[in-house]
């Protein structure tokens, strides 16, 4: 009922992606993975969870870091932390629509402990950065002891706290594609009030235009907090691309995001209210790509 | 006027340095050897018999010191007036509302008292929730507190003036209703207290409180013990704004677990339990008549008022008493009828809020003054200017308004925000709203109600202040010292503060209604005028002069027209000390005695001195498209009389302003059918950021009181009362919809784009 005091555990922090994965194989369900903790701790207080070893993937080094790869893209370890994509000039230059989303997001104190990798593994609705990397067609990057794979990020998420990852994966990367040119993106965040809240409804665009900068040639549209995972809405792609991006595609593009969530009414919003947003935001987010494009 | 030293300056705050860099004591900092731990159990039931609490479990866990219910305290009720003692410690028979505290644990530790909550078994049955005031009000409604039969916790009638007359003389006739939500106070630091008792069974009591005069009063009577049986010092405070004043389950329990164990206990709350079990303002439910005539001047009004405020009365009358006697303030009424109510529910205890319940009539007041103004095509600033109490102005209920600058507030508040050319040149979605308020600087009350000061002189010149006065945030410790300082004619950093402890402090009576700047400033002067005229005696022969002749001015002792003819202060000071013998204490008091005492049952007479008076013009921008509005920038033409720290008083002014703007457009706290709260975390009750803060700007309206210290009013809770309207107002002058309802939403603004649009 309320909030209690964290539940007696041991803390193991291994200093290899291997040395993790070996104590999840020997600790089984009753441990668990740590990063930032921001989700972590406060489910521990309430007892959601109860896990009698906490990892922390914190030591880590290979885990951390933004770097640029060799093919142009963004690769992005997953206990970097929100601060520090804040802070990060490639994020802004090459991710910007991932950058929105960092900058809105919870507090500065916040901010600097909570990881990227912690944002997505937790799977909320309402993940600020999930929205961006599926415009973005970003891959997540997962070891686990029978080897690595790569998911697309909207392919990630199964239902509300439930990713894809099983027993003993691990996070490792998100990897952001390599910026088209004549492309732009942007998210758009609706919040009660201007900072430290959680997203009501957020939208991220991605559009490439043509050489011209005229046609839309391809586009990624993603919502969050509408649906029990954050999703793409291929059927608003659909309408952008082809389109001359004017008054007209934009609104109706807009007019099937609102029909293409499925939120729920809760103390935050009602459901009706936030499938209203998801078009009014839907619009924002695509105008504000196309200024990028445009400026850019 | 004479120019002051200290006085009207924004000297630094006496506690700046040490709360920045995070020294400054609050109670759940404080220690003490052999400290125990207590937590809380909670009921998860908003209404229930208690049939049966086992604590044996609970008792027999190792490091677990004792437990307590509520039949471990003596079971005599407390409360405001003698009619409506209505709360325990701790519940004995049922429970009221979700998360009420039913059972206290001391343990050598907090983990070890949190698993022992676990342990205790308590079997309610439970019974039908009373949610709204409407369902107290319902015929055969269940009762909600056991020493009352009836959920009419409280009720008012006053009639101010001829009110038929009033209408009859009216041109236009307005009524509306409106109602305001169930909102957290808002304080950062959350409950906590540190309780101890010597061998002699003598309590100290360290704790988060707003007024320990309240906090001991209470708890010594439910307690069944003498007064001086405990003592309470203060340490630093979190904030209070109305939500710290009487004790709580927190107090009682530690002070009990302390008496049970013979060792010192702790409690320190998560703010989940404040924003779910603890004070919060009563929601409101209001019908009010306005009556005008052709020019906007006001000729009568009617207000109903039924406040729902949870399953104790708290400090509820004063919440009904002062939303009817204050509606004569800040407008010219003739005539005004009030009936106000309290009901109880099964919904968290009400206190009030900053302001107090003048906050939600001035909503309610201004709301419809603009509506009026609308529909008579009469400017909002006219209207309000129009009807703006002027000074040396009686009230329709006896108050006396000695000197109003409220006038001046509106022409300053209009000229700053831009008004005249905003009504040129109207930007789409962008809108100015107007409120005007006023508010007292404290009533006299029944029992204790003075404020007493002593200045102790040390042996190097500097003089400690102590007050009854509590600071809790608002800057009062900063204000004492500049006035000890400027009429001992020392430098400001002279005087030190000293310590709010019962054992050496007469307390105030309370921290509330604006009352401290004025009571202990005047208490003040008061005080640091007798240690002058001890000083003066003491001096006065080695300088061949009477003590009347004594000044003291720029740390210099000296005759009166002849600085040249007398000392430093350091050497008076030690001449009482090292000729004389005499360390001195100055003693000081005032209580405003020719004010009418607190009349309950009419409402009427002259029943404060010093009213501030505050015009606010707030502009906003409304997003038509997902109804969210941003508050872009406040003015505040706020008549304070004398500032004694302008830039003090500025935080005030914004602080209050700020504050109110998260009743306005966000806080809410909801409840779901069974009474259970369901936003009792920061992340789901939206306080307003310093990034929703509109800019600010405060445009100082000095007028001199003449009852006040240096010619100050009290000050910090008109912006309060001015800020909900003004902000109602700017969204409807944005985009032409009312909404009567608080919070406004944008969900509710939408629907009112809809309703307008469909029309």
């Amino acid at each position: 009922m309320f909030i209690r005091r964290l539940p007696k555990f041991e803390y193991h922090a291994p200093e290899s992606i291997e040395g993790a994965i070996n104590l999840k194989l020997t600790y089984g369900e009753d441990g668990r993975y740590i990063a930032g903790g921001t989700d972590l701790l406060i489910a521990m207080k309430k007892r959601e969870v109860t896990p009698h070893h906490l990892i922390s993937l914190s030591n880590i080094d290979t885990l951390k870091g933004i770097s640029m790869a060799d093919d142009g893209g963004i690769r992005i370890g997953a206990m970097t932390t929100l601060g520090e994509i804040e802070r990060s000039e490639l994020v802004k230059r090459y991710a910007t629509p991932l950058w929105d989303a960092v900058d809105v997001m919870a507090s500065t104190q916040i901010r600097h402990l909570a990881t990227i990798g912690g944002n997505l593994c937790s799977a909320v609705p309402s993940a600020d950065s999930a929205p961006p990397l599926i415009a973005l067609r970003a891959f997540l990057k997962i070891l686990g002891p029978s080897g690595e794979k790569t998911v697309p990020v909207e392919n990630f998420f199964k239902g509300p706290k439930e990713t894809v990852l099983n027993g003993e994966e691990i996070l490792t990367s998100i990897l952001i594609p390599k910026v088209d040119e004549n492309s732009g993106g942007c998210y758009r965040k609706l919040m009660r009030r201007k900072a430290m809240d959680l997203a009501i409804v957020g939208v991220a665009a991605w559009i490439k235009l043509d050489q011209e900068k005229k046609r839309c040639i391809d586009a990624r549209v993603a919502l969050g907090a509408v649906a029990p995972t954050p999703i793409r809405v291929e059927e608003v792609e659909k309408r952008l691309i082809g389109s001359i991006i004017d008054e007209t595609s934009i609104g109706e593009a807009a007019k099937i995001a609102g029909t293409q969530c499925r939120p729920i009414t809760d103390i935050r919003a009602s459901a009706e209210y936030r499938c209203s947003m998801v078009e009014v935001f839907t619009k924002r987010a695509v105008l504000g790509a196309m200024d990028r494009i445009m400026a850019g | 006027m004479k120019t002051y030293s200290v006085v009207g300056k924004s000297v630094e705050r006496t506690d700046a340095r040490i709360k920045v860099t995070g020294q400054a004591y609050y109670a759940g900092d404080l220690t003490a050897p052999g400290m125990l731990h207590g937590k809380i159990l909670r009921s998860p039931l908003a209404h229930g018999r208690i049939l049966n609490i086992d604590t044996s479990k609970a008792k027999a866990l190792p490091g677990v010191m004792a437990v307590i219910t509520g039949r471990d305290f003596p079971g005599i009720p407390f409360g405001t007036r003698p009619d409506i003692r209505d709360q325990l410690p701790m519940p004995i028979t049922k429970v009221h509302h979700f998360g009420e505290g039913v059972a206290a644990v001391a343990a050598v530790d907090e983990d070890t008292a949190e698993e022992a909550l676990d342990l205790i078994k308590v079997d309610y049955e439970e019974l039908p929730v009373v949610l709204t005031a409407e369902d107290a009000l319902a015929p055969g409604a269940p009762l909600v507190n056991e020493f009352k039969n009836s959920n009419i916790a409280y009720a008012s009638d006053f009639m101010f003036g001829d009110v038929e007359k009033g209408f009859k003389e009216a041109y236009y006739i307005k009524e509306e209703k409106f109602s305001s939500q169930r909102v957290s106070v808002g304080f950062i630091e959350p409950h906590a207290c540190l309780a101890q008792v010597d061998s002699t069974g003598r309590i100290l009591l360290q704790g988060s409180k707003q007024s320990p005069y309240i906090t001991w009063r209470h708890m010594c009577r439910a307690l069944d013990i003498p007064l001086s049986k405990m003592r309470i010092v203060n340490p630093f405070v979190g904030g209070g704004f109305s939500g710290k004043h009487d004790p709580f389950d927190v107090d009682f329990a530690a002070v009990r677990l302390a008496q049970i164990t013979g060792r010192p206990v702790k409690i320190v709350l998560n703010y989940d339990e404040v924003l779910a079990a603890y004070r919060q303002r009563n929601a409101m439910d209001a019908k009010l008549r306005i009556g005008v005539k052709k020019n906007g001047e006001i000729t009568a009004l009617y207000a109903e008022n039924i406040l729902e405020g949870g399953p104790i009365s708290g400090i509820g009358p004063f919440n009904i008493y002062y939303f009817g006697a204050f509606l004569n303030i800040p407008y010219k009424i003739p005539a005004i009828e009030y009936h106000g109510k309290l009901v109880y529910s099964n919904r968290a205890p009400c206190g009030t809020v900053r302001g107090q319940e003048i906050v939600l009539a001035q909503f309610c007041i201004d709301s419809l003054l603009h509506m009026v103004g609308e529909d008579l095509g009469i400017d909002q600033v006219e209207l309000r200017a129009i009807n703006a109490v002027p000074s040396n102005w009686v009230c329709a209920n006896g108050i006396v308004v000695d000197v109003s600058g409220l006038s001046e507030c509106i022409e300053k508040a209009s000229e700053k925000i831009g008004w005249k050319e905003s009504r040129k040149e109207k930007k789409e979605g962008r809108g100015i709203g107007f409120s005007c308020a006023s508010h007292p600087s404290g009533p006299r009350l029944g029992g204790h109600f003075g404020s007493a000061v002593m200045l102790k002189l040390l042996e190097d010149g500097q003089v400690i202040i102590t007050q009854g006065a509590t600071e809790i945030g608002q800057g009062s410790n900063t204000v004492f010292c500049q006035m000890a300082a400027e009429e001992l004619g020392l430098p400001f950093e002279y005087i030190i503060q000293g310590v709010s402890d019962s054992d050496t402090t007469i307390f105030d009576s309370g921290m509330f209604g604006d009352r401290a700047t004025y009571w202990d400033g005047n208490a003040t002067i008061a005080a640091a005028r007798d240690l002058k005229k001890q000083l003066a005696e003491i001096v006065a022969p080695s300088l061949n002069a009477k003590p009347e002749e004594i000044e003291f001015e720029n740390k210099r002792v000296f005759v009166r027209g002849e600085p040249a003819r007398g000392m430093d202060w350091l050497q008076a000071v030690r001449k009482a000390y090292y000729e004389k013998g005499a360390p001195l204490y100055g003693r000081g008091n005032w209580a405003a005695l020719d004010i009418d005492i607190v009349d309950w049952k009419t409402g009427k007479g002259n029943l404060v001195h010093g009213l501030d008076f505050i015009a606010t013009a707030i502009e906003v921008a409304v997003d038509r498209e997902t109804g969210q509005v941003e508050l872009i920038k406040a003015v505040h033409g706020d008549d304070a009389g004398q500032p004694i720290n302008p830039a003090m008083l500025e935080g005030q002014v914004n602080g209050g302003s700020a504050h109110m703007s998260g009743h306005a457009l966000w806080e809410e706290s909801l409840y779901d059918e069974k009474g259970r709260v369901l936003n009792y975390s920061w992340r789901d009750y939206k306080q307003p950021t310093a990034m929703d803060a509109p800019e600010y700007h405060v445009e100082h309206i000095h007028t001199h009181d003449p009852y006040g210290p240096f010619g100050a009013k009290g000050a910090g809770e008109a912006s309060s009362c001015s800020t909900i309207a003004a902000i109602a107002n700017g969204i409807y002058d944005a985009i032409g919809v009312r909404i009567k309802e608080l919070p406004i939403t944008p969900e509710k603004i939408l629907k009112g784009l809809k309703e307008k649009e469909g029309k």
